[in-house]
């Protein structure tokens, strides 16, 4: 009997290469490269997938992270042609169904992005790079409690996904949990130092927690990698100024909110904040000028009229725009400050 | 002749010497002990509470420190709450309390001999002479019922609040819900006046449970609308005028919590500020006695320089930086940092939380009662503030704390402050639902000691026994054409090395609560005070020469 079995076993095992895949044998160098693809670490996983392709061509998983890899380089026409290629080849694999995904997320395309990412998930429930996606698409689609479930079950899977350790600390910064919110984007800016989201999101929530060294070295960090490219931040330098200036580094501050300005000169949180250190610079005229800018731009950026009515009149005050100064006060007066939560 | 190098150490030394040293202030440590344990003070604030966690039961506990039977020492009343939803204060344990300064470190209670167990849901307590008798009397603020006890002289008080007409009612015949009071000559007529701050528009009935049920927080008061604050005039036999309208009080509606009181613009007319919790702070400006301005927003203390409120308690309103300029401390909760505000001198305040250190260390802190007083004598006023969030059930948060420590922040001398509480001794890590608390000297030692009253454990008798053995003065201000107690006296003070420092007769400031009348200045390492000038209320100006440190001056109004 035992040799009758192992008779019927040994020709399954000398035919074995001729029923193995395309990517039989590269299984672990294309782990390697998904890893530093998710790790943003590009050059490493170019090479090696330059080295891997060569030896094989028909390996559908290398097109998957040739298409990453292109999304990652900033080439959007050559990533969207790799994964249609990829998606056509494996239509059930819940990775490229994801990835491709995300790359329609970053393309601002969010029907799309929700389609796959809710296709991915039904695919493999428990492949974490689709909970990933799955879980910051349904935070945007304002189903915060079921994103956040996904994306705390992926992280469970890959704690070593930076995307997902970002995606799942700015739930809890939104709860204003910080402690839970730090805990994230620091593994998220380990992971991927040159996420200078993530080190602006570390730096604000350390505040909070009583860390204001901490912040600060959050801050300098993501300004060191903070280029253009996917993982950059439009708001650090805004926030690195509001941040110096409770530290009393007026100077430094005012350097770091020129540049916020200049980066989304659209919003207009970024011209209050520096109306407001102009203003307690003294520099009253150009307090004024950042001011009426705020008043004027349509992106609120989370600044409330309340705010620029009580800006204004205190600009104006100094200035010594008594008609000005008295319209923004009654304005001041006149507008209620805003309700924030039922409890506390 | 000197040698060059002993002149250049001597330099480097001179120049090493941190600013505050070189007049001579000894830069010892502040410390705080808690004497309460074998003080007799058995006290313990009693809120009650319902599962829902109504409004009513995160605000109480005001603490007054007076001298009820003018032996010199200071006596301790304290607030206390009532059965919920009966508001009756049933049995001893939601008795307010008076406590008697044996002058020994002990107190008895005499509660029951004064009369002053009260009724309902008590909240806040002020202390003054309001009927120039020499025995200082007693408001006493609440949800559902104010009272005013008249001191009779013999260890006995006289619930008059009906007689004098107080009772804390609108004139559309409701009761609103009082917090603070303070007692003010707001005309300066040599008569005491009165002013209150109301909350909410609250009720059992219209109670809301927030949160989720077994966890339930306490209610943003946003849900509610607030209530008009009321001034009553002194008419001097003994009744009182509601003149809320009349001065331009109650027209606007905040939710007031915390009042204190100075005259910011040096107009010798008192001021009055209200903490307004989650709407705009009050600065109401004396207009000569005839009418009281509201000009929070012209001054710049509605709102954070953010343009937002946030939840103001307590506060205290004195000159911490020498310059003859009252300033503004305010606590607030977790998250929100507590407001300072810098008086400018020119009708505008700056809002200095960050710039004066406070910010990031008080941005984890929830406060309640407040003080700016100089606890280690050097001449210079530090911050005091008694802590702990409003909802029993904050730590579900994760970021917040419902017993917190309570904090003192020592003033550097150059418009900032340092947190030194964690070196202010171990009574000062005490973590406790704190609430109100009064400043006071107890033994007459010459350091300001602290009272703070705490739901559910017992009150803290916090001494000062700050090292450094710095010199001190406490002005007793007796007022004659002015109010017997001196109170909106405003006091310059020139110690011998030329240190100027300034502060005014109030028992107002904190949170709900009643602080020493008289008037406190560290002296540092002057042994002797070159002037001492006293504007009283009625314009008189008195000034003193060549005045000895370390004793209680009583100053009689010429």
């Amino acid at each position: 009997m035992k040799t009758a079995v192992l008779s019927l076993l040994f020709p399954v095992c000398i035919t074995w290469p001729a029923f193995a895949g395309p990517c039989s044998g590269a299984e672990a160098q294309l782990a390697k490269i998904s890893k530093a693809l998710t790790l943003n670490t590009v050059d490493t996983a170019e090479n090696s997938l330059r080295a891997l392709s060569s030896s094989y061509p028909d390996c559908p998983e290398i097109v998957l992270h040739q298409a990453r890899l292109a999304q990652a380089k900033g080439s959007a026409n050559q990533a969207a042609e790799l994964y249609y290629r990829f998606t056509d080849t494996d239509p059930n694999d819940s990775r490229g169904l994801a990835y491709f995904g995300r790359f329609f997320l970053e393309q601002g395309d969010y029907m799309r992005a929700d389609a796959l990412s809710a296709a991915a998930v039904d695919k493999n429930p428990d492949d974490p790079v689709a909970l990933a996606l799955r879980g910051q698409v349904l935070v945007m689609k304002g189903q915060s409690s079921e994103g956040q479930a996904l994306l705390e079950k992926a992280t469970k899977l890959d704690p070593d996904d930076p995307e997902a350790q970002f995606q799942l600390g700015t739930i809890y910064d939104k709860a204003k949990a910080a402690t839970k919110a730090v805990e994230h984007f620091r593994r998220a800016a380990t992971l991927n130092p040159q996420d200078a989201r993530a080190w602006d999101y570390l730096a604000l929530n350390l505040e909070p927690t009583g860390d204001p060294d901490g912040s600060d070295q959050a801050y300098q960090k993501g300004l060191r990698v903070n280029q253009a490219g996917r993982y950059h931040d439009a708001f650090l330098d805004y926030n690195y100024g509001r941040f110096l200036a409770k530290r009393n580094d007026l100077a430094a501050s005012k350097e770091h909110l020129d540049r916020g300005v200049q980066s989304v000169p659209e919003i207009r949180a970024v011209w209050y904040e520096r109306a407001r250190l102009n203003l307690r610079m003294h520099n009253y005229q150009q307090a004024r000028t950042d001011a009426e800018k705020a008043a004027a731009c349509k992106q609120q950026g989370g600044i409330l009229d309340l705010q620029i009515y009580s800006l204004l009149s205190q600009v104006y005050a100094r200035l010594g725009e008594t008609a000005l100064a008295r319209k923004y006060m009654d304005l001041t007066r006149e507008t209620p400050p805003p309700v924030r939560g039922e409890q506390r | 002749m000197m040698s060059r190098k002993f002149f250049t150490i001597a330099l480097v030394v001179v120049l090493a010497t941190p600013p505050k040293t070189l007049w001579g202030a000894d830069a010892g440590r502040i410390q705080f002990e808690n004497r309460q344990k074998n003080s007799g003070v058995s006290f313990v604030l009693d809120n009650s509470t319902l599962p829902d966690k109504p409004m009513i039961d995160g605000v109480p506990g005001g603490v007054a420190l007076l001298d009820y039977d003018s032996d010199g020492y200071l006596d301790i009343f304290f607030t206390n709450g009532a059965t919920l939803p009966g508001l009756t204060k049933e049995g001893d344990k939601f008795s307010n309390r008076l406590y008697h300064n044996n002058h020994d470190g002990t107190f008895t209670d005499v509660t029951a001999r004064a009369g002053l167990r009260g009724e309902g849901y008590s909240v806040g307590a002020a202390a003054a002479d309001y009927d120039n008798d020499g025995f200082t009397d007693l408001y006493v603020t609440g949800f559902d019922r104010n009272f005013l006890y008249h001191n009779n002289g013999d260890g006995t008080f006289t619930d008059v609040t009906a007689k004098a007409g107080v009772t804390g009612v609108s004139p559309t015949g409701k009761k609103l819900w009082g917090i603070s009071a303070a007692w003010l000559d707001y005309d300066n007529d040599g008569k005491l006046d009165l002013f209150v701050t109301n909350y909410l528009d609250w009720s059992f009935a219209t109670s809301r449970a927030c949160g989720s049920p077994g966890k339930r927080l306490s209610c943003s008061p946003t849900l509610y609308k607030g209530e008009p604050n009321i001034l009553y005039h002194n008419n001097g036999d003994g009744t009182f005028t509601d003149a809320s309208e009349v001065m331009g009080i109650s027209r606007h509606i905040g939710k007031g919590m915390g009042v204190a009181i100075a005259d910011y613009n040096d107009d010798g007319w008192m001021d009055i500020f209200v903490a307004n919790d989650n709407e705009r702070n009050f600065l109401f400006s004396n207009r000569g006695g005839k009418a009281f301005d509201e000009v929070g927003v012209e001054s710049f203390v509605a709102y954070t320089d953010s343009g937002l409120p946030v939840s103001s308690m307590g506060v205290d309103f004195r000159d911490w930086n020498n310059d003859g300029k009252p300033s503004l401390i305010i606590t607030a909760l977790g998250g929100e940092t507590y407001p300072v505000f810098r008086n400018e001198g020119n009708g505008f305040f700056s809002y200095d939380s960050y710039k004066a250190g406070i910010g990031f260390r008080s941005f984890k802190m929830s406060g309640w009662g407040a003080g700016i007083q100089d606890f280690d004598n050097d001449g210079y006023k530090d911050l005091f503030t008694a802590n702990s969030h409003v909802s029993e059930n904050a730590d579900l948060d994760g970021q917040q704390h419902y017993r917190q420590a309570n904090a003192v922040f020592r003033n550097m001398h150059d418009g900032t402050f340092q947190d030194v509480s964690g070196n202010a001794g171990s009574d000062m890590q005490i973590r406790a639902a704190h609430r109100g608390c009064a400043f006071g000297d107890l033994n007459n030692d010459g350091k300001i000691d602290i009272i703070v009253s705490a739901i559910g454990s017992p009150a803290e008798l916090l001494y000062n026994a700050s090292t450094g053995g710095n010199h001190w003065i406490l002005i007793k201000t007796v007022g004659v054409k002015s109010n017997r107690d001196g109170i909106g006296t405003r006091i310059k003070l020139i110690a011998e090395s030329g240190l100027v420092q300034y502060n005014h007769v109030t028992t107002a400031g904190s949170y709900a609560s009643s602080n020493d009348p008289r008037v406190h200045f560290g002296l540092g390492a002057d042994a002797a005070i070159k002037e001492i000038e006293l504007k009283w209320p009625s314009g008189t100006v008195q000034v003193l020469h060549n005045v000895k440190a370390d004793q209680i001056l009583t100053v009689t109004e010429e």
